[in-house]
């Protein structure tokens, strides 16, 4: 039975390695509207998209909560369920997130406490700090990291965004166990009042760099059609966003090229 | 005991600095690059930023139209001297560098460059000639925390000290260095394992030049004497193929390509007369053949004396160098004759009868005989050089320049270097470190396609007609580059570049004749700077390359940021890059802040992070110190890292 087990978590662990989006897995992916435009998200305004990039948390004044759930190739086992919340302060804006991935005998979690500021009209800066663990069953050990990411907002004309975003700057010899960093870099522009379009690089350590290219066409007033592709796996993106008076709710669906597809649906209450 | 003391205290308390330098355009550190990429000429990169920083420390009057004054730009071409001379001679003194960018050759992207290393001051030549002692002292110090080796000599530390002094006319200084793992003091009466001095003295009449001590020279072409950087043309930059005639006092560290005696340079009206004469010592590795005497298996040019058997090759032969360069101006037509004579304490011989070797240098002396020209028709440059030596066997280079049109140049270089042609002291344009055994074409063009849009290309296509290292049998070379650069405005340049390289090499098989493969090198660079404030500017690089037989692949992505402090004098430069190749064929080099006069080109490969921070503190116009630090993080298989740092300082003083 044990062996069972330990086959079902290193199985797992391989497939945790598998996201549609590509890239490290340690890194926090959430928000349907953000996988709809195939993440490419580090310079996007949105209320997931600021765990994404901290600086754009700044970008935005509204008291918000957010609910999301991720489902991978159709496992209930690769499923990830995330809250988050921001809070507006003067220039600057505080979020809190928390994730929670796998089942009983896997589990990962994280909670992440983040903080954004506008230091001009064209540049915002944001850091975060994130707490995970790692629980598994037998005689694996649990695992317990701290790490931080920041990014930075850059707006150099009206129409153009750029967005760099770190995580895990921290030298792997300063901690216990080995965890990825990652560099996102990415430019976005809004080619007309309803049409948003970005490519972005992405590099982790121990993988090739992923190009994503993703747009978001607001089809009919509050109702917004996203699509995206990225390198890696060649997985093509697309969603829906819709948006009510107090909530917004997004899907979205992304392909890999031998494993399926990862659905996505997220909630955000807008509070105050 | 007391010279240690004192020889310490030079080190550790430094007493002079320099004025401000600027930061280098990335221009430079393309350039960079491409040098380092180079495996032929390693020393090129520090050379160059050598150079570079000496012309920041003494900017260039262009204004004083002379062309020996203007050629100390040395990435310009000659055809670029030459019409900046013209225009201040025939319009008058240039008042803005923005004037710079509308003469005929030049660009905006040239005059970029150019702006950190000229100045526009007429008065500046009169300070020169006022007597002011103006001192500068830099020392630097490299660790490399927990990298030691138990059979090193000496520290792990890398220390290099320099000093520089100037007094109207004369000028002098001296450098000590020591490299990791070699000790500080070696030999029977103990010195710095490396130690260079020079004294200088610039004339203005008939003595143009009076150098003791350690120098560096250059003449023509440089297939006879170059101990600089090598001329000729890059397949995209537009710069560093100036084949002006100089000696200068040698401030490098390059342990094994600088001549120490005496040089001279004399100019009577069109006629210029340089003479040379050197006795220094080179690295050699020797063998005791028994009956006769030891003889040289080869020259040792790493410079690296940290193990006792590197210690065995440190100074191992004297090589006496002498010569003399003779060149006339005519009014558009320059022409040069050079002869120099190298003479080695112990005879050269082959390493093995291996038959890469046949055609090798042997016995004790190298008479080399040179002829050169370069001349100005319109607008066409032509320029070239035939060498030869007492066994017939030559080198000849001949180049062209054209622009026909301001917004267009096309520059042509064909080398011809028999397999038997050898220089001791000379590095003529070409692929291979030897000015030997090579024959080629390289041709490139630059072209302004449309305001603020240029575009760049070049083919070099190399013949090797007889056997070389790690090929064993004639073979076939060619680089191909094409790079766009848009600046759509003056905070913002775009840059893509596309390089293709093929080579023969053999492949590793034990027995007989080894076949050859084909090694392509494909790569695409893309590279944005932004200048957000005149204090904040940022930029991020992409890389993806596919090399080798193997078509292994290697992919790079980098952010930099440097900010300047407003209100503390602090500068920082950041850096963090990600990596990842398949192996060493697909090694991707990126250029670096260092501190300065140093320089650092790393070869990123395998799978990993890199990351420096660097920070330089200005005490006034008293002292400067920089501090940086580097990490290069890789993974070594099963989600575990080996972390690589190094701490560099450095710090200048002024009195």
């Amino acid at each position: 039975m044990s062996s069972l087990r330990k086959l079902s978590v290193s199985a797992f662990l391989v497939f945790l390695s598998l996201t549609s989006s590509g890239g490290d897995h340690y890194r926090l992916k959430a928000g349907a509207g953000e996988a709809g435009v195939g993440y490419v998200c580090v310079m996007k305004n949105g209320f997931w998209s600021s765990f994404h990039n901290q600086a754009t948390l700044a970008q935005n004044n509204s008291l918000s909560l957010g609910l999301n759930y991720e489902n991978r190739f159709g496992l209930k086992e690769l499923g990830t369920r995330t809250a988050g919340i921001r809070i507006p302060a003067g220039n600057a804006s505080l979020g809190v997130v928390y994730s929670h991935f796998g089942y009983t005998d896997y589990r990962r979690e994280m909670t992440g406490l983040a903080c954004g500021l506008k230091l001009s009209d064209i540049i915002s800066a944001g850091v975060q700090v994130d707490y995970y663990s790692e629980k598994t069953t037998d005689e694996y050990a649990d695992n317990h990291s701290v790490t931080c990411e920041a990014g930075l907002l850059i707006l150099p004309s009206e129409n153009i965004r750029v967005g760099i975003h770190i995580f895990n700057p921290v030298p792997n010899s300063l901690r216990k166990l080995y965890m990825p960093s990652t560099l996102r870099i990415g430019a976005a522009t809004n080619l007309n009042n309803s049409l948003f379009t970005g490519i972005e690089a992405e590099m982790s350590s121990g993988s090739k760099l992923i190009i994503r290219t993703g747009f978001e066409y607001e089809v009919m007033k509050r109702l917004w059609l996203r699509g995206g592709f990225g390198t890696n796996n060649n997985s093509f993106s697309f969603g829906l966003g819709y948006l009510t008076k107090i909530v917004q709710t997004d899907i979205s669906f992304s392909t890999h090229e031998k494993l399926g597809v990862t659905s996505s649906v997220s909630f955000i209450f807008k509070i105050h | 005991m007391k010279k240690y003391v004192i020889i310490y205290l030079f080190i550790f308390f430094p007493f002079g600095s320099y004025g401000q330098i600027t930061k280098l355009p990335e221009i430079i550190m393309n350039i960079a690059e491409e040098l380092a990429a180079d495996d032929n000429d390693p020393e090129a990169v520090a050379i160059y930023i050598e150079r570079l920083y000496d012309l920041a420390e003494n900017p260039v009057n262009v204004n004083s139209a002379d062309e020996n004054e203007v050629s100390r730009l040395f990435f310009l071409s000659d055809f670029q001297i030459k019409v900046l001379t013209d225009y201040v001679h025939s319009s008058g003194k240039i008042i803005s560098v923005f004037e710079l960018a509308n003469l005929p050759g030049f660009d905006k992207e040239t005059a970029e460059m150019m702006i950190r290393f000229i100045s526009l001051d007429a008065k500046m030549k009169l300070n020169q000639d006022s007597v002011r002692l103006r001192s500068a002292s830099l020392t630097n110090i490299s660790i490399k925390p927990g990298n030691s080796d138990s059979t090193s000599l000496g520290s792990a530390w890398k220390i290099l000290s320099k000093y520089k002094f100037t007094a109207g006319r004369l000028s002098g200084g001296f450098t000590i260095e020591k490299d990791p793992g070699e000790k500080f003091l070696t030999g029977k009466s103990p010195q710095p394992d490396f130690l260079s001095f020079n004294l200088a003295f610039r004339g203005s009449g008939t003595m143009r030049k009076f150098i003791v001590g350690d120098y560096s020279a250059r003449f023509g072409q440089g297939t006879n004497i170059n101990t600089g950087i090598r001329s000729g043309l890059s397949l995209t930059s537009p710069g560093y193929m100036s084949s002006k005639d100089e000696i200068k006092p040698y401030t490098s560290t390059d342990e094994n390509n600088f001549f120490r005696g005496v040089a001279a340079e004399f100019d009577f009206r069109n006629l210029g007369l340089s003479l040379f004469y050197s006795n220094n010592y080179s690295d050699a590795t020797l063998v005791s053949s028994g009956y006769s005497e030891n003889y040289i298996e080869n020259f040792y040019k790493a410079g690296i004396h940290s193990t006792s058997s590197q210690l065995l090759k440190k100074d191992a032969i004297s090589d006496i160098t002498c010569g003399l360069n003779l060149s006339y101006n005519f009014n558009n037509l320059r022409i040069g004759l050079t002869w120099s004579e190298d003479k080695f304490s112990l005879p050269v011989y082959s390493v093995e009868n291996d038959p890469e070797n046949i055609f090798d240098f042997k016995g004790y002396r190298n008479n080399l005989y040179s002829v050169y020209y370069n001349s100005f028709i319109k607008r066409i440059l032509l320029y070239g050089e035939f060498s030869t030596n007492e066994y017939r066997k030559y080198s000849f280079v001949q180049g062209l320049s054209f622009r026909p049109s301001d917004r267009l140049t096309i520059n042509f270089l064909f080398r011809d270097y028999s397999a038997g042609y050898m220089s001791f002291h000379g590095k003529g344009p070409g692929s291979s470190s030897s000015t030997s055994n090579e024959q080629g074409i390289l041709a490139n063009f630059t072209f302004e396609a449309a305001k603020h849009l240029f575009i760049s290309g070049g083919c070099d296509n190399q013949y090797f007609p007889w056997l070389k290292y790690r090929c064993s049998i004639p073979s076939w070379g060619r680089k191909k580059e094409l790079r766009v650069k848009f600046l759509p405005t003056d905070n913002l340049t775009i840059d893509a570049s596309y390089s293709y390289s093929y080579s023969m090499v053999d492949s590793s098989q034990n027995r007989g004749i080894p076949q050859q493969k084909q090694v392509v090198t494909r790569s695409i660079k893309g590279t944005v700077r932004y200048a957000l404030y005149d204090n904040l500017i940022l930029g991020t690089r992409v890389d993806y390359k596919v090399a080798g037989p193997a078509v292994s692949k290697g992919t790079l992505l980098l952010q930099d940021i440097n900010y300047r402090f407003r209100y503390i004098p602090v500068t920082l430069w950041f850096r963090y890059c990600l990596f990842s190749t398949d192996d060493w064929d697909s090694r991707i080099y990126t250029y670096e802040n260092d501190l300065l006069y140093s320089f650092s080109v790393p070869a990123l490969s395998g799978e990993g992070t890199r990351t420096y921070l660097m920070a330089k503190w200005e005490i006034k116009d008293i002292a400067e110190l920089r501090v940086k630090y580097s990490t290069t993080s890789l993974i070594k298989g099963n989600s575990n890292s080996a972390d690589t740092d190094e701490i560099k300082i450095q710090f200048r003083v002024i009195f």
